[in-house]
């Protein structure tokens, strides 16, 4: 096991090897050196292209969304106080899918590429206002507001693979539903970034009413913790960054999950100890299941979303037997 | 081409479910053909609606199918104005009283129960993949509906064109990539490929180690530098996230000038005017600057 004092040190090493990792690795097998090269080559070549117009936006994007889901996940924990908190409990992805799956059913992703991350994020948007005018009040209310919001976004969803207006268009949305990297590009990073940096800042900014909150809500309170004012940071700090990460990556799940149980062991359980760690934690975890998707040899390239949850489901199964450990 | 073949399958998997609800039928069809020519001919399958459109007049067509439309728009602008559709439903083969059914082979077995009760003969017509198999298929539909004179006029402006692709055939044929979007590009033994090798290119996609369709992502794409890259452009076939993706700027940086569109509905139904797709390919391919990419 790892120190406490080494785990700063443990995480920049996995994060620069899964960097290192994402920009080498590809369906197409460049040499390393080949690809360092191509920098002081004549453009454009296509080393670079690759790595410049693929490889790179690919990296940062798994960068900005596993760092986003793990971050999410840590902060709805502590906000909720309930381990199996995620991003996508307040109807957050489920409205960003259904944003994107809208901007496909009509056409607008064919004649113009960003359609669908903008209403991606305008579709996460609107469920977590929704989430949160209907989830006013209380912790359980918004839990509650957030399974009713899943729930209507999952009907849209499957209202718009109903009268697909064609077969291939169902296709279409189902395989975009999966969630993936692959070929991604800048136009679509630099949309969801912003969004993303905003809602890092929101999420970030709970960070000490957490803290108060694991005395439970009556001393929060009595602490002179404005607990809607949490709420509602949370709620919209998860809207901008899931929903701008799940507009351009589609849903992909178990990381916002997983990432804060892995770190706490190494940095305890105080919730504003854990927001970086496993922010830190989800990029980690999201580069290396898309290199995996990548080296797995498979006709089709197996989907990031696809993998998280085949590996991500086990982990359930390992919380669940360590909750009747634990418990009495 | 995979999203015609998805349409057919999604005609097949109404079928069979409404046949399902009309199994007691158990009476078949033989094939035998009425005599005289079919006055209510039905279609159940896109590529014959077209085929039928250009072999009967109007007013011989009990209906063709709801897809059909946006095809015909591209193919021939108006030439189905005031022709019922069907959806392939058991409800419209009894409502409508066909005396032919024209059925593709995912949905003829269900069809074949339907065409039973209605008493009418039905012709099974296979996906073409070659212009061997356009001709088979004009000639066997032709016969079908009492039109083989005019199946074979179109057979032979098929062939007169094919065969002046033939005759100036390029000596340096280029290589091009059907990739519209990495989910399926058309191998060896597809429509596309024939069409591509007739226009006088050579298929990539005969390159890779997979069968007829065969999957890549923008950097498999580039790495094979193929000399230009084909683009499926038609409407018909609705919105769909791959003409995002092939806008990806490595491609639009890669393959200025390289890129060439064509339209998709001639090259998902074996036609007649597949041949005229070959020809427009020819002149397109003809545009692409000569030798291969520069980086």
């Amino acid at each position: 096991m790892v120190g406490r004092a080494a785990w700063p040190l443990l995480t920049a090493v996995l994060l620069v090897v899964g960097v290192l990792l994402s920009l080498g690795t590809g369906r197409v097998w460049l040499d390393p050196a080949v690809l360092a090269g191509s920098l002081f080559e004549p453009k454009p070549n296509l080393p670079w292209l690759i790595l410049s117009e693929l490889r790179m936006p690919r990296t940062v994007l798994a960068v900005l969304a596993g760092a986003t889901l793990g971050l999410a996940g840590a902060a709805l924990q502590g906000l909720l106080r309930n381990p199996l908190a995620e991003p996508g409990l307040l109807g957050v992805s489920p409205g960003a899918a259904l944003g994107a799956v809208i901007a496909i059913y009509f056409g607008l992703s064919g004649s113009f590429a960003l359609a669908t991350p903008m209403l991606g994020i305008a579709g996460a948007l609107a469920a977590a206002s929704l989430t949160l005018m209907a989830g006013r009040g209380g912790t359980l209310t918004m839990i509650l507001a957030g399974v009713a919001v899943s729930g209507l976004m999952a009907a849209g969803l499957s209202l718009a693979l109903n009268f697909a207006p064609n077969p291939y268009a169902a296709y279409e949305m189902t395989i975009w539903l999966l969630g993936s990297l692959a070929d991604r590009d800048w136009s679509q990073v630099l949309l969801a970034a912003p969004f993303i940096l905003a809602g890092w800042v929101c999420l970030a900014l709970t960070a000490r009413d957490l803290d108060a909150l694991t005395l439970g809500e009556a001393q929060a309170q009595s602490l002179g913790i404005d607990l809607s004012r949490t709420r509602f940071l949370a709620l919209a700090g998860t809207a901008l960054s899931v929903g701008a990460a799940t507009a351009v990556t589609g849903t992909i799940g178990f990381i916002g999950l997983l990432a804060p149980h892995l770190v706490r062991p190494f940095v305890g359980h105080q919730p504003s100890r854990v927001l970086l760690p496993s922010a830190l934690f989800g990029a980690i975890l999201l580069l290396f299941a898309d290199v995996a998707t990548r080296i797995i040899p498979t006709a089709q390239e197996v989907k990031l979303g696809v993998l998280t949850s085949l590996v991500g489901t086990p982990f359930f199964f390992w919380l669940v037997a360590r909750l009747r450990r634990m418990s009495p | 081409m995979c999203w015609g073949r998805l349409w057919f399958g999604a005609v097949a998997a109404c079928l069979t479910v409404l046949a399902c609800m009309t199994a007691a039928a158990s009476s078949r069809t033989d094939g035998r053909l009425p005599d005289g020519k079919p006055q209510r001919i039905m279609s159940t399958n896109m590529c014959s609606d077209i085929l039928l459109l250009m072999l009967v007049p109007k007013d011989r067509i009990a209906s063709i199918t709801y897809l059909a439309h946006d095809q015909v728009e591209v193919l021939m602008p108006g030439a189905d104005a005031g022709v019922a559709i069907n959806h392939g439903s058991a409800e419209e083969v009894v409502a409508q009283h066909p005396d032919l059914i024209l059925a593709s082979p995912w949905s003829a077995s269900a069809m074949r129960r339907l065409a039973g009760k209605v008493r009418a003969p039905l012709i099974e017509i296979e996906a073409a993949n070659s212009f061997d198999d356009i001709r088979r298929i004009t000639r066997q539909v032709g016969r079908a509906v009492g039109e083989p004179g005019r199946a074979e006029v179109l057979i032979a402006e098929m062939d007169a064109k094919l065969a002046l692709l033939d005759r100036d055939r390029p000596t340096r044929p280029i290589e091009v990539a059907a990739w519209s979007s990495g989910d399926t590009v058309p191998g060896a033994g597809t429509l596309t490929d024939e069409i591509i090798r007739r226009a006088g290119a050579v298929n990539l996609a005969r390159r890779m180690p997979d069968a007829s369709y065969s999957t890549f992502g923008v950097e498999e794409l580039l790495a094979a530098r193929p000399d230009a890259i084909m683009r499926g452009e038609d409407r018909y076939d609705g919105p769909a996230l791959r003409d995002a993706v092939s806008e990806h700027p490595a491609i639009r940086k890669a393959y200025a000038g390289r890129r060439i569109s064509y339209p998709a509905s001639l090259y998902a139904c074996g036609l007649p005017q597949s041949a005229d797709a070959a020809l427009q390919l020819r002149a397109a391919l003809a545009k692409v600057p000569q030798g291969g990419v520069r980086w």
